[in-house]
């Protein structure tokens, strides 16, 4: 059933080529305002899931919904943010300022044939502050550090205010310091504009303390030693059996304790079912 | 007196046209060089020749095959571009060779071979009236063009994948970038010669790439840099007799080797400072 409530709902799915499947009957919900994790070995279908959701590939079974509307297959949902892996790197080298790569995602927003408004530079430098490097406006992405030019992708998305936010792996390659101040400002994201995030990484320490939510894609089971008892949702992608699905918050004993957890109750607080 | 420069008309000529090419050569280097098709100038130039060996030898004129060819070969380039999108370059260097062995096969059958010379060399300082009207309306096109897409230039050179999905017609904005530097570069080979286009399609670019500080002022840097080379070249090359195609490329590299100078200057006193304040 479609549930309005969910940013994204995953039933039943199943990805592969052939007679090999990747992913063999997933299935999972994200909650609007959730901090999601997905982790699991290299190769366990992390990206894949990703392009699923973004509706890149076709599902071999299931359906992807995103905010309750059917998205297997189709082109990338509105709602949906996405900074793609290593997206950094691949502008180090071109000569535009941060404002104007922020501008250029406001494409749909200023139309085609149309120089950018004042409006549209206010929008772009709000992006660029709530990224958290206002100081690097005018900079070029060969002035700045690996993580630097990670939070100039974000506020890339953030410029067309998603509602959902997908990273894949945007800690790769980066320093300890710049993760912190990277999840500090997700973190930051996910309270206070209430934009749901689902974040690809395998930096199982680093996430532990944001997350609400955890969707590990690998047999091998990450939670006795390196997350909070209790936090992860174990989706075992080849072995129908073993698929269950239960939700906690990284801070909490049970699920979302607004009582105890200073993000759940952000987040009620904040109107939040 | 340096004004007597411009008491020839054949100067003037050269002048207006060689302000007119640098201008919309700089502003379509910038997406050039940044697709990473920088030897396009150099592929397309030498593919017009085989346009030219066909005109001749069917009988219609030279310079209508050379656009015609320019415009195939550069959407040559496109197509396999977009096969291999990691390997621009490749797709230069297949339709280099391609115009260079179809333009030396069809040159065998053509008699006179001093309508190739003109083609291939160009020359700057022999330029009639209607060079002057034909360079005149590119030029008005492709600035119009260019700025009328300049948002759409940027991000499909910046990242053609996001471009796509955020609804800019990368297809359309392909083909005509590509329609319009086919164009350019077959007028500006008669005209200016394929030496100079080639050197103002990337060079002043590449100077302006050490200096710029965003990419407004990348393009603003190149159309300076360009100018420079082709009014300093032309001045130059009157007075002490040089060649003037041979002599604005020489230029546009001293202006890049002074950018690049400038900034390594500028990074040195840049990473002094940053001691000093350091040390405090």
């Amino acid at each position: 059933m479609a549930n309005n409530d969910y940013a994204i709902e995953v039933d039943h799915l199943s990805f592969g080529y052939s007679e090999k499947l990747f992913l063999n009957d997933v299935s999972f919900r994200i909650e609007k305002g959730d901090f999601a994790a997905i982790i699991g070995d290299n190769g366990s279908g992390k990206s894949t899931m990703v392009k699923l959701i973004l509706g890149l590939l076709l599902p071999v079974r299931g359906t992807v919904r995103v905010t309750g509307r059917d998205v297997s297959g189709s082109n990338r949902p509105s709602e949906i943010g996405y900074v793609p892996q290593n997206s950094g790197d691949s502008v180090a080298r071109f000569p535009a300022s941060a404002e104007e790569i922020v501008l250029s995602s406001l494409y749909r927003q200023i139309g085609p044939f149309r120089f950018a408004s004042r409006k549209h530079r206010a929008i772009a430098r709000e992006a660029i502050e709530q990224a958290g490097i206002s100081e690097l406006i005018d900079k070029l992405p060969s002035e700045m550090s690996g993580g630097q030019r990670q939070r100039l992708m974000l506020a890339r998305v953030l410029a067309n205010r998603p509602e959902i936010l997908i990273l894949d792996e945007p800690t790769v390659g980066i320093d300890a310091d710049a993760v912190d101040r990277l999840l500090a400002v997700l973190h930051d994201i996910n309270i206070h504009s209430k934009t749901t995030i689902l974040m690809v990484t395998h930096d199982i320490a680093k996430i532990a303390s944001f997350a609400n939510r955890v969707l590990c894609l690998s047999e091998k089971h990450f939670s006795e030693n390196d997350l909070p008892e209790g936090t992860v949702v174990h989706i075992h992608p080849l072995m129908h059996d073993h698929v269950y699905e239960h939700i906690h918050c990284a801070n909490c004993e049970k699920s979302h304790d607004p009582d105890k957890c200073a993000a759940c109750a952000a987040q009620k607080n904040g109107g939040r079912k | 007196m340096i004004t007597d420069i411009f008491l020839y008309p054949f100067m003037q000529k050269a002048f207006i046209v060689g302000i007119l090419l640098s201008v919309i050569i700089a502003c379509l280097g910038t997406v050039v060089v940044h697709k990473r098709l920088s030897l396009i100038g150099s592929a397309l130039s030498h593919s017009s020749l085989a346009g030219v060996a066909i005109g001749l030898l069917l009988g219609f004129s030279p310079v209508l095959g050379a656009v015609g060819i320019c415009v195939v070969a550069a959407l040559c380039i496109e197509a396999i571009r977009k096969r291999m999108p990691a390997f621009s370059e490749l797709a230069v260097a297949i339709t280099l060779s391609v115009g260079i062995g179809l333009a030396g096969v069809l040159s065998g059958f053509v008699k006179n071979s001093s309508d190739f010379n003109s083609f291939l060399f160009g020359s700057i300082v022999a330029i009639d009236s209607f060079e002057l009207i034909v360079v005149l309306i590119l030029s008005s096109v492709v600035l119009l063009v260019f700025l009328l897409m300049y948002k759409e230039l940027f991000y499909v050179s910046f990242d053609e994948e996001a471009a796509a999905l955020s609804g800019v017609p990368v297809g359309l904005v392909n083909f005509v970038f590509t329609v319009l530097t086919a164009v350019t570069v077959s007028v500006a080979a008669r005209t200016v010669g394929a030496l100079v286009v080639s050197s103002l399609l990337v060079v002043p670019v590449a100077a302006a790439m050490q200096i710029a500080r965003s990419y407004k002022t990348t393009i603003l840097w190149s159309v300076l840099f360009a100018l420079l080379s082709t009014l300093l070249g032309l001045t130059v090359s009157f007075y002490a007799g040089l060649k003037p195609g041979g002599t604005i490329c020489l230029l546009a590299a001293a202006f890049f080797l002074a950018a690049v100078g400038l900034k390594a200057l500028r990074s040195r006193l840049g990473y002094s400072r940053h001691r000093e304040e350091s040390h405090e």
